[in-house]
């Protein structure tokens, strides 16, 4: 087996990065791959809360770099899917504990037994994202349909086009709101994508189901009824290799929209 | 249907709200984003780009009576390509002896043979509407490099 090692990573923080990590990695073992997720951001971790794993954590990478323990006892397997493993981050170091060839041969390592590697970048374009770049051959790169983002979406850009290693790179537009965009306060997908001239792996909608998932460390894949769910499904497919076309995010959701929508409807004001 | 009454206000009100700001919103986001996506991409900062308009005020107004504040020089990115935008409004087309003089005080600081071309390109345009003229000023732009270029190999030669 040689598995892919792709990057998950923004420049800007609380994009949604780990988010996205958590439910591209539990899509893709849903659908039967073996896979781990690395989470570089040392320190800082989060991906392990996000997945509820936070109270299995027994070793990290660090202990792994510093042989206190050997890689495999060092993943931690999610509590649904046997499929998914966690190298977890140590919260008390910084990020020198880690160098890029250390990250690089624990890629090379776990590339012999998993089919994806996902690794979680910290924000930022220092140490941190050059030790999580340094093993990837792909990037996703997540931004949002906002200024400071797509900025620095940009600059993570050209960082990744400079580096021999990665040989693609995919964008991934989080937090869309469609109404904003209708409404023309938000930027749309079209523009991001024409500004950044990247090709787009996904469009994931701004879900507040996503809040309520991060409360309970479960990934919002496994609701089968959330938009922001099935659209993380969709990236995942896409990943895989099967041709997913984008959700319609323009038809109001949900009761309230619907509502919304009958009411307007019947006086006309609909735009 | 008092209920229906009172939503539609309600949401009427928003709308109006939203209406005031939808119309820069989005597009101010995108066109200030492009800007700045342009600085970062060329190493062009703000004051290098002012410092370049003024440069093409002084250049330009050899040629053209314009509106100084109002010349816009933009980056702009058309696909993979970057493109500098230069727009400038035209008050008053000089008339031939006005250009003349101007060239001939840049003549007596720098000798250049290629002026005269220049001088004759000038009067043709003289007559063409704006948008033309803007063209050839930016083609003026290149030929005056040019002779820019052919001064510095002279002088090279002289201190040779």
């Amino acid at each position: 087996m040689s598995g892919r090692v792709i990057v998950i990573t923004s420049g800007k923080g609380g994009v949604g990065k780990t988010t996205t990590n958590a439910n591209i990695g539990t899509a893709l073992a849903r659908a039967g791959k073996k896979v781990v997720m690395i989470d570089t951001d040392l320190g800082l971790r989060n991906l392990d809360l996000l997945l509820g794993l936070e109270n299995r954590i027994v070793y990290t990478i660090v202990d792994v770099v510093e042989e206190r323990c050997k890689l495999k006892q060092a993943l931690v397997k999610d509590k649904k899917n046997p499929n998914l493993c966690l190298l977890a981050a140590a919260q008390t170091r910084d990020k020198s504990a880690v160098t890029e060839e250390q990250l690089k041969d624990i890629c090379e390592k776990l590339k012999k037994d998993f089919d994806f590697i996902l690794v979680d970048c910290p924000a930022g374009i220092e140490q941190g994202f050059q030790n999580a770049v340094a093993g990837a051959s792909e990037a996703i790169v997540v931004t949002t349909p906002e200024m400071s983002a797509v900025r620095d979406a940009d600059r993570i850009i050209g960082l990744l086009e400079a580096k021999e290693e990665i040989k693609s790179y995919k964008l991934l537009l989080n937090r869309v709101r469609p109404n904003l965009i209708k409404s023309n306060d938000m930027m749309s997908v079209d523009d991001v994508v024409e500004i950044l001239s990247a090709d787009l792996i996904g469009i994931i909608p701004e879900d507040t189901g996503i809040i309520t998932s991060t409360n309970k460390g479960e990934p919002i894949v496994n609701d089968e009824k959330s938009l922001a769910g099935k659209a993380y499904n969709n990236v995942a497919r896409r990943i895989i290799g099967e041709d997913v076309p984008f959700l319609n995010l323009e038809e109001p959701q949900g009761v309230m929209a619907k509502i919304k929508k009958f009411f307007s409807g019947l006086t006309g004001k609909e735009k | 249907m008092i209920l229906a009454n009172l939503y539609n206000k309600v949401l009427g009100f928003f709308r109006q709200t939203e209406k005031e700001a939808e119309e820069s919103s989005k597009d101010t986001a995108r066109n200030r984003l492009r800007v700045v996506l342009m600085q970062d991409r060329t190493n062009l900062t703000p004051e290098l780009m002012e410092r370049m308009r003024k440069e093409l005020v002084e250049l330009l107004s050899k040629y053209v009576e314009m509106d100084k504040e109002a010349l816009e020089l933009n980056l702009e990115q058309d696909g993979e390509q970057v493109a500098l935008m230069l727009s400038i409004p035209v008050i008053r087309a000089k008339d031939e002896d006005e250009i003349k003089a101007a060239l001939e005080a840049d003549e007596k600081e720098e000798e250049s043979s290629e002026d005269e071309e220049d001088e004759e390109e000038e009067t043709e345009t003289g007559s063409e509407d704006d948008e033309d003229l803007d063209d050839n000023s930016e083609d003026k732009d290149n030929s005056e490099e040019k002779s820019e270029d052919s001064d510095e190999v002279k002088d090279s030669d002289k201190k040779e």
